[in-house]
């Protein structure tokens, strides 16, 4: 075991645009933690989304640029420096970049229980296969984290690559898992990876809101 | 509301050295890792000198605002500000010094593999920048949230020392024996706290 790292957090590899996996950079074993970044003013920092599914506690941290939280529909200014902490995991959380550049760090675990590395993570290494055109390699890493923790989440990841990959019907199939979920339902209606899939009849139907 | 910026946070100087502490952890009740914030100006500690031998935390360092220089093990690492310095092995002697006015970092730390809970040198260092009364008062009402630790016991013993209270003392000193005797001795020798009751033929059996 290495007794030390250290990097800095513009040096440390993004997966996609916005995130910068620092656990899993350093491996970490004892909680999660990752950066965010907005890349212009106006777009998410931090996605919609509750802390259910992991149960965890988190605590964010502006590190740099102006961010304003929404939480539970209650808007929160943010200038660098400012911590968030959500004991809560059913409070809906999310963050908008006031400037460009805006970064923000986020810390998580679960009170009362052992830190264990969350399945989502896979989205780090699917991001660089993605970006190569490798669609069958990053199906096929998300095909297996399913299998793990099957999460609507990676669901919809693997739904886009099985149709990037041209395999239409694996894509339904993972699609009608993700669809349960209101947000991955809006998201799937404009993501242009899904555009194979689009004029199929199961397409609309999945899509259409539930009662 | 669970929101505060950085500055806002208390801020407790801790020990000689020009550290200053912000408590985060303890001001949001956080009950799953970890984690203050300390300030410290040019040529002053903003990571006291220490292992993580007694809690074994995995810690995880951000450089937050201007610039540390941080001895690991000996070696020196530069630190502007936007640097992350992790430390999965407890055993890896660390430091570190402000370079730049007005310096801010956050520590963040938890035990892997097990559930985390709060560590008890929270209750010390904030019981040592009060009163010795109301630092008894304050360690007596919070030492609740910490696990029964050895350390918790200790630093009653001691703040109960400092404010004339040799039996509370003596009595907080021997459950802190009970748990960890060896530690109490190693503390106890020559902690100038216990002064007071250094004489008293219980100590001497409790501490050696």
């Amino acid at each position: 075991m290495t007794g030390w790292q250290v990097a800095k957090l513009d040096e440390i590899p993004r997966a996609g645009k916005r995130w910068i996996p620092i656990r899993k950079h350093f491996d970490g074993r004892a909680f999660g933690v990752n950066a965010w970044v907005a890349e212009a003013e106006g777009e998410d920092v931090i996605g919609e989304h509750i802390e259910e599914g992991t149960g965890h506690e988190e605590l964010y941290l502006v590190v740099s640029g102006h961010a304003t939280f929404t939480l539970d529909g209650e808007e929160v200014d943010a200038p660098t420096g400012t911590l968030v902490y959500l004991a809560r995991t059913e409070t809906k959380r999310k963050a908008v970049a006031r400037e460009a550049g805006t970064t923000i760090l986020s810390i998580g675990a679960k009170a009362g229980e052992a830190y264990e590395v969350q399945p989502w993570e896979v989205n780090a290494e699917m991001y660089p296969l993605y970006q190569a055109g490798d669609y069958e390699g990053a199906a096929a890493l998300l095909r297996d984290a399913v299998q793990r923790e099957p999460e609507p989440a990676t669901y919809y990841n693997l739904a886009c690559m099985e149709a990037l990959a041209g395999h239409t019907e694996a894509a339904f199939e993972a699609l009608t898992h993700a669809a349960n979920e209101p947000r991955l339902r809006e998201m799937a209606a404009d993501d242009s990876d899904l555009e194979s899939l689009k004029d199929d009849p199961r397409f609309t139907e999945l899509l259409s809101p539930r009662s | 509301m669970n929101i505060v910026h950085v500055d806002e946070l208390e801020l407790i100087p801790v020990g000689d050295r020009g550290l200053q502490w912000r408590p985060v952890r303890s001001r949001f009740g956080i009950s799953a890792f970890g984690t203050n914030a300390y300030t410290a100006d040019v040529g002053d500690e903003i990571v006291e000198e220490h292992t993580e031998g007694t809690y074994q935390h995995e810690e995880m360092y951000v450089v937050l605002r201007g610039r540390a220089t941080f001895t690991l093990d000996g070696e020196e690492v530069d630190a502007p500000a936007g640097t992350i310095v992790h430390l999965p092995d407890p055993g890896v002697r660390r430091s570190a010094v402000a370079a730049e006015p007005g310096t801010t970092v956050l520590a963040v730390g938890a035990k892997p593999g097990e559930a985390f809970q709060p560590s008890p040198w929270e209750l010390g260092f904030r019981g040592a920048h009060m009163e010795p009364r109301e630092a008894v008062a304050y360690v007596e009402e919070h030492m609740g949230e910490y696990p029964d630790a050895a350390a918790t016991h200790y630093n009653l013993a001691c703040f109960r020392a400092l404010a004339g209270d040799p039996e509370g003392a003596l009595g907080a000193l021997e459950r802190a024996a009970e748990m960890d005797s060896e530690s109490v001795h190693k503390w106890g020798e020559s902690d100038s706290d216990l002064d007071s009751i250094r004489d008293d033929p219980r100590f001497k059996e409790l501490v050696g």
